[in-house]
């Protein structure tokens, strides 16, 4: 791995992080936008009643969103600790060879051996385990994908059965639009951070 | 790396320095190894640029496997930043430092290195029968710090004490101790925070029988030298950017 493989891998797994943030803050929106909505359905009673059960699959998609991002999360924290660590066997074996290089003539050089292979193999193992995560992390951002999908249909229903709210139209358009906006973002970040990820993949 | 046998008796004392190769902005420090026949004891082992001529220059004298203990007078980054480094050679060593360092150093990585915590009292290392003193110099720069002291060999490694601000490729040992004072005196005005601290290390060393006085930079102290700088320095007020 080069240096500024390494920086990118660093930018790229902290620049997930913060999108994943975003994402979470969103996901909170929609579930606030559910609340809401309910509310309104309730008070509007018998004008609203096609609105009611989306109002609980708004929630149900919050809730998941929320789920999986936490999940994600967690995987992205592991993605940084094993970049610490892969920067730094790459950085003990760039050294090692350094030492080797300088030591042709010094009475122990080949103590030198097992730790420089040592190192190369847990340098290897690292990347490994660092791609078979992004591979995975990767799956999960698809998964996110989904109910964000969800959310866009859903919108989309809203609006149809908000149209027909009466004097509730503009407030339940309103929750339509703020899960349709929520449901966009969410699909920007998790493309960004799939991309961020895609980046980290690619071979030099 | 330049190396120097500063005792030579049933094991030996050696001095690494003066490394030509150091990067121009980076301080110059001495690095000092203990050899016993199987066991050997790297002293402020410095920092990641070191590394690979500090490692390099060890291969020398003991193989990686005889590399068994690293001891850190305080926590630095010129003292232990290539600890990380270390943890990948050496897995099996131990780290003697400072118990109140240890969440601070273990930042440089530490995953497979042994932590040995000093307490503030001190202790010892013993290496195959040789047993070497941790003398407390705590505020002498650092919050927890400490020196080696040998009294087999009568040398005395004191870290920062009587360190010098030296021109590159500066003898080894103290040649003229006069004319070595000016190179002294900035460096222990201003890095050292406390006479009184200053006094009691004074008086506690002072009971020490020392030929050999080994500072982390600049050069060595021998015979008489010695004497002199603990006069000097008792003199000396400390502490001057308050």
């Amino acid at each position: 791995m080069s240096g500024s493989q390494t920086k990118s891998q660093f930018v790229a797994v902290a620049s997930i992080a913060a999108e994943l943030s975003a994402v979470m803050e969103v996901a909170k929106e929609i579930s606030l936008a559910a609340a809401n909505a309910k509310a309104i359905a309730f008070r509007a009673g018998e004008k609203a009643k096609g609105f009611q059960p989306i109002t609980d699959f708004i929630n149900d998609l919050a809730k998941e969103t929320i789920a999986l991002v936490n999940k994600i999360n967690e995987h992205a924290l592991l993605l940084y600790r094993l970049t610490v660590n892969e920067q730094r066997t790459t950085e003990a074996c760039k050294r090692f060879e350094k030492v080797a290089a300088m030591t042709t003539n010094a009475a122990y050089a080949d103590s030198l051996t097992q730790p420089l292979e040592q190192a190369q193999l847990r340098m290897l193992a690292c990347r490994r385990e660092f791609d078979a995560h992004v591979a995975e992390l990767l799956d999960q951002l698809a998964e996110v994908m989904h109910p964000a999908r969800a959310a866009r249909v859903i919108a989309a229903n809203s609006r149809i059965e908000a149209s027909q709210a009466g004097e509730y139209l503009q407030s339940l358009q309103a929750v339509a639009e703020s899960v349709d906006h929520a449901a966009q973002v969410i699909h920007v970040k998790v493309h960004r951070c799939r991309s961020a990820l895609s980046l980290i993949n690619s071979p030099e | 790396m330049k190396m120097t046998k500063i005792y030579e008796g049933a094991y030996q004392w050696i001095m690494y320095g003066r490394d030509p190769h150091k990067p121009e902005k980076i301080i110059d420090t001495n690095q000092y190894v203990v050899r016993t026949a199987k066991r050997c004891l790297l002293i402020d082992p410095g920092g990641i640029e070191l590394f690979a001529p500090m490692l390099a220059a060890v291969l020398h004298h003991a193989p990686v496997e005889e590399i068994t203990d690293l001891f850190a007078s305080h926590q630095d980054p010129d003292i232990i930043s290539s600890l990380g480094l270390w943890d990948q050679a050496l897995p099996h060593a131990k780290l003697h430092a400072s118990g109140l360092w240890e969440g601070f150093l273990r930042h440089f990585g530490c995953e497979s290195i042994e932590y040995v915590a000093i307490p503030d009292n001190g202790g010892t290392i013993n290496l195959e029968g040789v047993v070497l003193q941790i003398v407390p110099a705590h505020y002498l720069h650092s919050s927890a710090n400490f020196n080696i002291y040998d009294p087999q060999a009568k040398i005395l490694f004191s870290g920062d004490i009587g360190a010098a601000l030296e021109a590159p490729g500066a003898p080894m040992y103290v040649d003229n101790f006069d004319a070595h004072i000016e190179k002294m005196r900035y460096f222990h005005q201003r890095w050292m925070p406390s006479n009184q601290a200053k006094r009691a290390w004074i008086e506690r060393v002072r009971s020490l029988d020392i030929d050999i006085m080994a500072p982390q930079h600049g050069r060595i102290f021998k015979g008489d030298d010695v004497k002199r700088f603990l006069d000097w320095f008792e003199a000396l007020q400390v502490g001057i950017a308050v």
